[in-house]
């Protein structure tokens, strides 16, 4: 088995494109990729080609900000409020349905391919039936406003392993572990430094959890964002990983960043949980690498854009990355 | 009715700025003769009788605040006003011009005037210039091309930095300061109806600044590149570095650096940046040779004008020319003869600052009362009437603090070091109430917030009105009567003696209140600081 | 006499207008206009035409930082630069704004004209405030007043026993870029600015004087001021009294800056932030005769994350605005009161990394409401990506004279600085007839 080691992290390829790169679902065992654009499309397009071809499979009315895969079945969702479920064999819409009042910020499916779910600033999460389109839950544990009073953002959503669990997390920190039999909530955990209000310079806020992941063996939740903001014009907090054992409630690993400015957008486990990935940017953008063992930072690279959804590979040494104006795929064989 | 059409006024007046020097008093008449020689021959000749001369207390308070930038204790009003000796107004004024005050006060008012408009301030470096009675054209030289390496220059550089982003604004300020002349009119249009100034009068006195630049904190200048600008006409023209007077200097040919210089040249100036260094200076320098070209003999009027016009400002609230920056052929000054004698005396005795401003100070002029029975008040610049002018914040601030002290602190029998001791810490501490005073500038108003300021700010109370060891309320509560008391705030406050007219009215403000006197004096001595009076120099 | 004086750099533009001298005689004691006193020309008729005049005001949602006009009044929805946001259609046939100001679209037609052609050529902070409040460029050697002192100065009562210019500007960024200047028209018209107190500063008596005595305590300040005036004057030394006469009157105004006075239905009108609050303190402060109030919305300057922080500001800043004049609108004042939305510069089309909008000057927008406005009114056309400016481009003179003309103020006004006429706008400047009623 190819080793998957952070240290031998290289560029592949890289595309520049015009436009905004948000979402990135990967075909299994393969380097097909659907991507969702800020050109409003959902493209196809295989990323071992030297020129790929980016097939266009649809359009919504707005930024594409989540695509996810079971089998041939491809979900996208949109700022326009909609979820769209397409035939990747057909390359045609199966349904479209009006999800959300307000903007889709992601959508995601369960290991076991029976769920999805998706997080919008109406602060709802949909529990989805993937094969019929049918809506099983409507989650509500966030406020729907800050305590500023202006309108919350639920951004990250993430299920466990075993498909039992989803965890959904906002703007102002505020973390519910759903169980998804019952549509009941388990637990709430709580990230607060991930929310930057700044009440004297500039009065508005910043931050909020951008992304979550549960460990291999789902005891775990690491929670992404950035740490506190001085000035809140610019994306420049200290990218922030918080790591929690939800069960005991307890905060366990906080990986601080001292290199780079950002939010940390995704969250991915080693899939044999070797190491924890974070990906993200401001103006620049980055690849991290944790050791939850060690409570180690293994690596902070610099990477060629802001990247804004990411893949890894079965082995997990290859990685996929989508994000402002470029789609870029690493090698970390080793 | 009289009609008026703005160019008619331009046959009106026709001035010559160079008086004959044949014409004038003599070069060697007292300055304060002349002045009151000539502005009396006006008067005359307006058939205006001035108003009479201030009294004793009134002069020492005028004085005082215009050499030392603060009232005069009680303890200095009474020994003035008692004292016999005819020469006690020069000696007074000498032993105000000998403080230390008085150096710290002149550094204050240049660094106001010439860093407006700035966040920056020289008062550092004006200090250490005016301790050593450097003269203007030393001062001038050193704010324009200041050596970064001599100590004795030390903050000079701050003159021209801030304004290095802006060259138009570093023109214009630059003439203005030094040469009364505002140029600003001139950048979009020749002045359509000055004709001294055309485009290329400001375009002329930019291209002395043109290669100026800031590199790393430090001044750098280059030994080429030209200034082009477009005429109103659209044509394009090259300016040539012009001074006020028309005098053109001739740059010697410079081309455009090569690739292989500029690399060169950038290399320098990074090395100097890396060093923290001044870049080295060009072998030609555009802007030395403005120094050089507005000090010449046939040039240098404008700056010596420029210099007297401002300080009689200072002093009488308005200019033998006026405005200020209004420094030509179309805007007479209103006494031709007197600028003239007064220029040529300063270019003749090397811009020495305090000999011309002790010439002002002396002049019966300068003592004329504020105060005008007659009815229809006299045109400004005929100075047949001194004008109120309202006190700087510097001036309102320490003056504040010291009308608010336990008058035993500066009594007559306390050694002067220790009072000017004294006096010096007061000033310190003043600073920072001064920062919420405004800067006084022409036709200013006053404010409302000033007044809420002092009617119902914590800050007026505790700082002013308080209690405690060395403060006036203190000293009134020990007076035995009230009669005491008004004596005491009146001469402290007021620096003179209280009038017939207000004992009365003051008495019976206190009495009224016989049952919380502490409240009753403290109220008092704020309707004493509010007053006009207080916040006037008149 | 005296030789007249000339100084000015006039141009036949500024040769001597009646109505700039009607303005130059009701000065109160500005020296600025004090050599044309000798003229004759106040006539009675002119004289109501000035004083109906003088009952407009003005309400500047100031929206410091800079707010994006793609987000605002200006959409591009569906070009690169466009963003996520849709465009909703307007009570306005064929024009769409935002879609996050579904109340303003709603309210459109009735009172609220768009200006999408701003092209100031200013894109720093500071420049751009500048000549966004004063309407000019800086010139060395003149100091301008802003918006705020000129409307004072028009629109004010003399005897005013309320403050004629009031500003409030909380947030700390961005506050001493321009802040409020009165320039040469003097402290007069100078704002009573509001930093961190709902309440003006020094408004209230401090606790340890009784009323009476603080009173009593000012009587006596004027008779020894009296005392010394005698035989004296001069305009610095009549501001410095007029100053203090005026301090009884602000303090009796206290109740206008109180929001308690208002229903609790009132206040969740406006809504429980900040700004909400702010609006309706302008509200309260208009209706009782201050002719200017700025309400400063900061911070704007979205250079990371544009898309979340105009989702935080603009719905506010729908709620607030078409609250504000709902309510001017119901209580009769509208017709009366220009409301104006205005920042420094707009923002850029391009999209940063940081999914950012940067500073930019070049073509963005701005909104005139109530006083004076055709409601519905669009002025001014930007190219398919917001890039620059294809129709009616302006700059900020125009908006300026459009402004002055809403109000009944002629643009070409003039004020004496000495003998030199400074007329209100640029000569040759042209209010946007096409948003005027």
């Amino acid at each position: 088995m190819a080793l998957a080691n952070p240290e031998k992290l290289k560029v592949v390829t890289t595309l520049s494109r015009r436009d905004v790169y948000f979402s990135l679902a990967r075909v299994p065992r393969s380097s097909r990729v659907f991507l969702g654009c800020s050109d409003f499309k959902v493209y196809e397009a295989d990323l071992a080609q030297p020129k790929p071809d980016f097939k266009e499979i649809g359009a919504h009315n707005s930024y594409v900000t989540g695509v996810a895969l079971h089998g041939t079945t491809l979900l996208s969702c949109s700022y326009d409020g909609r979820v769209i479920w397409w035939d990747t064999e057909k390359k045609a819409q199966i349904r479209a349905v009006d999800a959300h009042q307000k903007w889709i910020r992601r959508i995601i499916i369960s290991p076991d391919g029976k769920r999805a779910a998706s997080v919008a600033d109406d602060m709802v999460c949909k529990v989805w039936d993937v094969a019929s389109g049918k809506m099983v839950y409507e989650l509500r544990g966030h406020q729907v406003k800050t305590p500023h009073h202006f309108p919350s953002m639920l951004y990250a959503s993430a299920f466990s392993a075993d498909s039992k669990l989803l965890a959904t997390g906002d703007k102002v920190g505020h973390i519910v572990l759903w169980d998804l039999a019952s549509g009941k909530e388990v637990t709430t955990l709580e990230a607060p430094v991930m929310y930057t209000w700044d009440p004297v310079a500039r009065r508005h806020s910043i931050g909020g959890i951008r992304s979550l992941a549960f460990s291999p063996d789902g005891t775990q939740l690491a929670v992404g964002g950035m740490g506190k903001v001085g000035n809140i014009d610019h994306l420049e907090g200290k990218t922030r990983v918080e790591v929690f054992d939800w069960q005991k409630g307890q905060q366990t690993h906080l990986f601080a960043g001292d290199k780079f400015n950002g939010l940390v957008n995704q969250l991915r486990f080693h899939p044999q949980g070797e190491w924890l990935l974070g990906a993200g940017g401001a103006g620049d953008g980055f690849l991290l690498f944790y050791d939850l063992k060690s409570k180690k930072t293994l690596r902070q690279e610099k990477a060629p854009m802001h990247i804004h959804d990411v893949a890894l590979n079965e082995e997990g040494n290859t990685l996929y990355t989508a994000g402002h104006n470029k789609i870029v795929v690493f090698d970390l064989k080793g | 009715m009289r009609t008026l059409s703005f160019f008619s006024l331009a046959l009106l007046t026709a001035w010559s700025p160079l008086a004959s020097a044949a014409d004038l008093l003599p070069a060697d008449r007292p300055i304060e003769q002349v002045i009151d020689h000539y502005i009396e021959a006006r008067l005359q000749q307006e058939k205006v009788v001035p108003a009479g001369q201030i009294d004793d207390a009134n002069l020492i308070r005028r004085l005082t605040l215009d050499l030392n930038g603060r009232i005069p204790t009680a303890a200095e009003v009474q020994a003035f006003v008692r004292s016999t000796d005819p020469a006690k107004r020069a000696k007074l004024i000498d032993r105000l011009m000998a403080s230390p005050a008085f150096v710290r006060h002149q550094a204050t008012e240049f660094d106001t005037m010439l860093m407006a408009g700035t966040n920056a301030s020289i008062r550092d470096y004006l200090l250490k210039a005016f301790a050593n009675n450097r003269s203007w054209d030393r001062i001038f030289r050193e704010l324009l091309l200041p050596d970064e390496n001599d100590p004795q220059q030390q903050g000079a550089s701050a003159f021209m930095k801030p304004r290095l982003t802006d060259l138009d604004k570093l023109t214009n300020d630059v003439s203005v300061a030094f040469f009364g002349v505002n140029v600003s009119c001139a950048r979009c249009h020749d002045h359509p109806l000055v004709p001294d100034w055309k485009q290329d009068h400001f375009f002329g006195m930019k291209a002395f600044f043109n290669r100026t630049f800031d590199n790393g904190g430090f001044l750098g200048e280059r030994g080429y590149g030209v200034l082009k600008f477009k005429t109103t006409k659209g044509v394009e023209k090259q300016a040539k570095m012009m001074f006020l007077t028309g005098k053109v200097i001739e740059a010697p040919a410079s081309s455009e650096p090569s690739n292989e210089e500029q690399k060169k040249e950038k290399a320098a100036l990074e090395e100097a940046k890396r060093k923290k260094k001044a870049p080295p200076a060009p072998s030609f320098s555009a802007r030395a040779q403005l120094v050089k070209v507005a000090l010449e003999p046939e040039q240098r009027d404008f700056f010596a004008r420029a210099l007297v016009n401002r300080l009689w400002l200072r002093l009488h609230g308005h200019g033998l020319v006026a405005p200020l920056d209004q420094m030509h052929s179309e805007n007479a000054p209103s006494h031709p003869e007197l600028l003239t004698w007064l220029a040529r005396d300063t270019v003749a005795h090397g811009y020495d600052v305090r000999r011309l401003l002790r010439g002002l100070v002396m002049s019966k002029t300068y003592s004329r009362s504020s105060r005008w029975d007659g009815e229809v008040t006299p045109a400004l610049n005929l100075f047949a009437v001194a004008r109120v002018r309202p006190l700087t914040p510097m001036q309102m601030a320490t003056s504040l603090r010291l009308a608010t002290s336990d008058p035993a602190s500066f009594a007559a029998d306390r050694k002067p070091q220790e009072v000017e001791k004294k006096i010096e810490q007061l000033e310190g501490s003043a600073s920072g109430f001064a920062r919420l005073i405004e800067q006084p500038h022409e036709d200013f108003q006053i404010s409302v917030s000033e007044a809420l300021l002092f009617s119902n700010n914590d800050r007026v109370l505790r700082e002013f009105l308080a209690e405690g060891g060395d403060r006036l309320l203190t000293r009134l509560k020990q007076a035995r009567n009230p009669r005491e008391v008004i004596d005491l705030a009146v001469r402290n406050v007021c620096s003179r003696d209280p009038r017939p007219e207000e004992i009365p009215v003051l008495v019976e403000y206190l009495s009224k209140r016989a049952d919380r006197p502490t409240e009753a004096q403290r109220q008092l001595i704020w309707a004493l600081l509010t007053s006009a009076e207080f916040r006037f120099n008149y | 006499m005296a030789a007249p004086r000339k100084t000015f750099c006039g141009s036949p533009d500024h040769a001597l207008d009646r109505r700039g001298f009607l303005g130059a005689a009701l000065a109160t004691g500005g020296a600025f206009a004090a050599d044309m006193t000798g003229l004759n020309v106040l006539t009675q008729a002119a004289l109501a035409g000035e004083l109906k005049k003088k009952q407009r005001r003005c309400i500047l949602l100031w929206l410091a930082g800079g707010a994006s006009q793609l987000e605002t009044w200006d959409p591009k929805p569906g070009a690169a630069t466009g963003g996520p946001f849709r465009a909703i259609q307007t009570s306005v046939p064929g024009v769409h704004i935002s879609e996050l100001m579904p109340r303003m679209a709603r309210r459109l037609s009735r009172n609220t004209a768009l200006v999408r052609s701003l092209n100031t050529r200013n894109g720093d902070h500071g420049g751009g405030a500048r000549l966004m409040m004063r309407g000019r460029r800086d010139e060395a050697n003149i100091r301008y007043p802003d918006l705020g002192a000129v409307l004072a100065r028009e629109l004010g009562q003399t005897e005013s026993k309320v403050p004629d210019y009031v500003s409030f500007y909380f947030a700390t960024e961005g506050r001493d870029f321009a802040p409020g200047a009165a320039g040469f028209l003097g402290s007069r018209y100078a704002p009573m600015e509001l930093y961190k107190s709902m309440i003006p500063e020094n408004i209230r008596k401090l606790d340890s004087i009784s009323a009476l005595d603080h009173k009593e305590r000012a009587d006596l300040r004027d008779f020894l001021t009296r005392q010394f005036e005698r035989g004296r004057s001069s305009s610095t030394l009549a501001s410095h009294n007029e100053a203090y006469q005026r301090v009884r009157g602000l303090m009796a105004c206290d109740k206008l800056f109180d929001i308690e006075q208002e229903p609790a239905k009132m206040r969740e009108h406006y809504g429980p932030t900040q700004f909400g609050e702010q609006a309706l303190v302008a509200r309260r402060l208009v209706e009782a005769g201050v002719p200017f109030v700025r309400v400063a919305r900061a911070w704007w300057d979205s250079h990371g994350q544009n898309f979340e922080t105009h989702q935080e500001l603009v719905p506010e800043l729908d709620h607030v605005m078409g609250a504000l004049l709902d309510d001017l609108e119901q209580r009769g004042l509208l017709d009366s009161t220009l409301v104006i939305t205005l920042a420094e510069f707009g923002r850029t089309p391009g999209i940063n990394a940081s999914l950012g909008r940067d500073h930019f000057a070049s073509a963005w927008s701005m909104s005139l409401s109530g006083c004076g406005i055709k409601g519905g009114a669009v002025y001014g056309k930007t190219d398919a990506s917001g890039n620059r400016v294809v129709e009616g481009e302006v700059g900020a003179a125009e908006v300026f004279a459009t402004i002055y003309a809403a109000l009944g103020i002629n643009p070409q006004k003039n004020y004496y600085l000495g003998s030199r006429p400074i007329p209100l706008t640029d000569p040759g400047t042209k209010p946007i007839k096409e948003v005027l009623a």
